[in-house]
């Protein structure tokens, strides 16, 4: 059901959501963890692009012009890509 | 009203994500007034009325608490899909479902319209805050949109009323028949179908400007979620409410005690002596005014509680509080309770149901009641300036005000903590995670009438349980009367209330007080109001002879009162800890009957009652004793 990004082929550039820069634009390349489902039902989806707008304890993103605050554990199973 | 008589209006249910403005849209189709917020999770239970189509046919309406998808994870949520399934007690499977959607957000909220619609539900979809939506840019084409999904699109602005008519035309029969599901192949991965049906039903109907927009609610939040500047920002927005509260409210609270004092020199100069006369100005008067007094600073809080709600700030609070709160063992999610346990525990214990792991969830039902709520408010606004020396400005008063919220929010959250880690971890674990909105301006029409809805509750509350308190208390203290004497304090020795305060004098003087606050303590256990109108009516007993009181204060008459000894009795070490025992004590049945329902426990809300009583009773003689000891 979820996709592995780092079984996947040419994705090496993947990063989790911790892990990137704040400010930048990014493109959401898989979603791997236990909590997979309930990303997905808020909107984090293969291929959505996003935004980090802070880091921290609970970091906050963009997605679709939406605001979300999500904990680190769940920021560590977002996988995102560079915006081609 | 059975779903199953004969001709049982039509029942159409509103579902959408937490915060996409059903409950306003409720509200505009069926009149009512619901409360409403800018923030997920305000409606966490279903609310039922009733509309009509443009040719006059009744309608039933259900608001349903928002929700993310059909799997549901908290109580809440769950209510919604029982709902849509007809699972619901007492309510059939819905003829028509309105998914409503906000403008901005629909790649995001598109794929839950699509698991509706794959229900083979009739579906009409209310595309909500368009107004909002192309300010930011976003190119709308709802006869697109209507012709990809295959369903009704209506595109709306609920808050100002906009399209409520256009979204009525299609409540009239026959219902839109269930749309084709055209990504949904019953095998493979629907999520992502789902997901790439919407991309292309956005592609054609709702392209986003390319760049990220800087947008006014990303500046703000770089101000109001800034690790410095933001709790800078929280902690004065908090102290400033506290402080308007106390500023702001003097005025009319004058005019209501003014209007109270003359009220009862008027009537008393009316009516010949005797016990009418006693009833209606020593028992309905002086009981009333001592509780309606504190209407202002009733009012004034539950407007700022619906600025922050309205405004979008309430979410930025719970971000910021999520660090703090895991001191206590929980999230940023109980925030939300919590705060609106300050106004009352009840909407409090029921917001409840919008945290996901059913841990922490009776854990803040277990201590939301600790966080101050407005019923205290009389008893603290009559006690604080017992503190003060007279004349003290507002600032000092509200300094003290916060202080009090203070050891109620600590206490709360070290109480948290014990139990939480009692209860051990969840079987499943639940992660923080939450919609900032964007920044709106406040609705004014809506929280002004949810204000006066509540500043009226409060006043039906007055007018009923404390008036026919004031009036037993009254009767209590005048019967039986003693012949052949017209001391007040006699009379009051010998009175009903005099014995029992005698029998409960022993077991609150280690606390500092006396029978006659033992007794106001014992009444308030009815309603924490009802302490002052006991005061009120006990302590006028004494000063009935003195045509000097005129002023209707309680506070100057209790002020004056002492020991028999002469000492007097409410120092400054006394009000303390009655304030100390207002805080903790658990003084509303109603409460624990909505505790006994949410923890589905009577042995909760039970232990709640007795643990928190208990504590108070043990706090309040820690304070006095030790307040002595220190020669206070």
């Amino acid at each position: 059901m979820s996709i592995r990004p780092a079984d996947a082929p040419g994705n090496e550039s993947t990063q989790s959501l911790n892990e990137v820069e704040v400010g930048l634009d990014f493109r959401i390349s898989g979603i791997d963890g236990p909590s997979s489902d309930r990303l997905r039902d808020l909107g984090f989806r293969e291929d959505t692009p996003i935004r980090k707008l802070s880091g921290g304890r609970n970091l906050v993103c963009s997605i679709s012009g939406t605001r979300l605050a999500i904990s680190k554990d769940l920021a560590a199973q977002v996988f995102v890509a560079p915006v081609l | 009203m059975s779903s199953s008589a004969p001709e049982s209006p039509a029942l159409i249910v509103l579902v959408g994500n937490p915060n996409v403005g059903k409950t306003t849209l409720f509200n505009a189709l069926t009149g009512a007034n619901q409360h409403v917020g800018n923030y997920a999770g305000v409606t966490v239970a279903v609310k039922r009325g009733e509309t009509f189509t443009p040719h006059g046919k009744k309608i039933t309406v259900l608001d349903l608490p928002g929700c993310y998808s059909l799997r549901a994870s908290s109580p809440d949520e769950r209510v919604a899909i029982d709902a849509l399934s007809g699972n619901l007690p007492g309510e059939k499977a819905p003829d028509l479902v309105v998914c409503v959607v906000d403008a901005s957000a629909l790649e995001r909220q598109l794929p839950f319209v699509l698991e509706i619609i794959e229900q083979g539900h009739p579906v009409v979809l209310a595309l909500n805050m368009v107004d909002v939506a192309e300010k930011s840019g976003l190119r709308l084409d709802p006869v697109k949109m209507s012709e990809e999904l295959g369903v009704p699109v209506v595109p709306m602005q609920a808050n100002a009323k906009k399209g409520i008519i256009d979204l009525k035309q299609t409540f009239r029969a026959p219902f839109p028949t269930p749309a084709p599901t055209p990504w949904f192949h019953g095998n493979g991965d629907t999520d992502v179908s789902r997901k790439k049906f919407t991309d292309r039903v956005c592609e054609v109907s709702a392209r986003r400007p390319d760049a990220h927009q800087q947008t006014l609610s990303d500046k703000l939040d770089r101000f109001f979620l800034h690790p410095i500047f933001g709790w800078v920002a929280f902690i004065a927005i908090m102290f400033a409410i506290f402080w308007t509260i106390f500023s702001w409210a003097s005025v009319p609270m004058d005019f209501i005690e003014g209007l109270f004092g003359s009220l009862g020199e008027w009537v008393g100069g009316k009516m010949p002596d005797g016990d009418l006369r006693s009833l209606i100005v020593d028992g309905v008067i002086a009981g009333l005014s001592g509780t309606l007094v504190f209407l202002p600073q009733i009012v004034l809080l539950f407007l700022f509680i619906g600025l922050l709600e309205s405004s979008g700030y309430m979410a930025r609070a719970a971000y910021m509080m999520d660090g703090v709160m895991a001191f206590a063992g929980l999230s940023g999610k109980s925030f939300l309770p919590m705060f609106s346990s300050f106004a009352c525990a009840i909407p409090g214990v029921m917001a409840t149901r919008t945290i996901d792991s059913p841990k922490e969830r009776l854990v803040t039902i277990f201590v939301a009641p600790w966080m101050s709520c407005s019923a205290r408010l009389p008893v603290y606004f009559l006690l604080i300036p017992l503190l003060l020396s007279k004349g003290s400005p507002a600032w000092q008063q509200a300094l003290i005000l916060f202080s009090i919220y203070t050891v109620g929010v600590i206490s709360a959250f070290f109480a948290a903590r014990v139990v939480r880690g009692r209860l051990g971890p969840d079987k499943t674990s639940n992660h923080f995670l939450l919609e900032l909105p964007p920044y709106r301006l406040p609705q004014w029409s809506y929280i002004l009438r949810h204000v006066i809805d509540r500043g009226w509750a409060f006043v039906a509350r007055a007018g009923t349980i404390i008036l026919g308190l004031c009036i037993l208390l009254w009767a209590l203290q005048t019967y039986p009367k003693k012949e052949g004497t017209e001391d007040a304090g006699e009379l009051m020795e010998y009175s009903a209330m005099g014995r029992i305060g005698n029998v409960i004098e022993p077991v609150v003087k280690p606390l500092g007080f006396d029978g006659r606050v033992g007794t106001a303590i014992l009444t308030s256990f009815a309603a924490r109001e009802v302490f002052n109108s006991t005061l009120g009516i006990l302590f006028h007993a004494e000063e009935a002879e003195d045509d000097d009181a005129t002023t209707n204060l309680i506070r100057d008459k209790v002020s004056a009162a002492t020991w028999p000894d002469g000492r007097p009795l409410f120092t400054p070490l006394t009000a303390v800890s009655l304030l100390v025992f207002f805080i903790y004590a658990l003084q509303c049945l109603p409460t624990s009957a909505v505790v006994a329902r949410e923890s589905g426990s009577l042995k909760w809300a039970v232990g709640q009652f007795f643990f928190m009583s208990g504590f108070a009773y043990v706090a309040s003689l820690l304070v006095f004793q030790a307040g002595r000891l220190m020669g206070f």
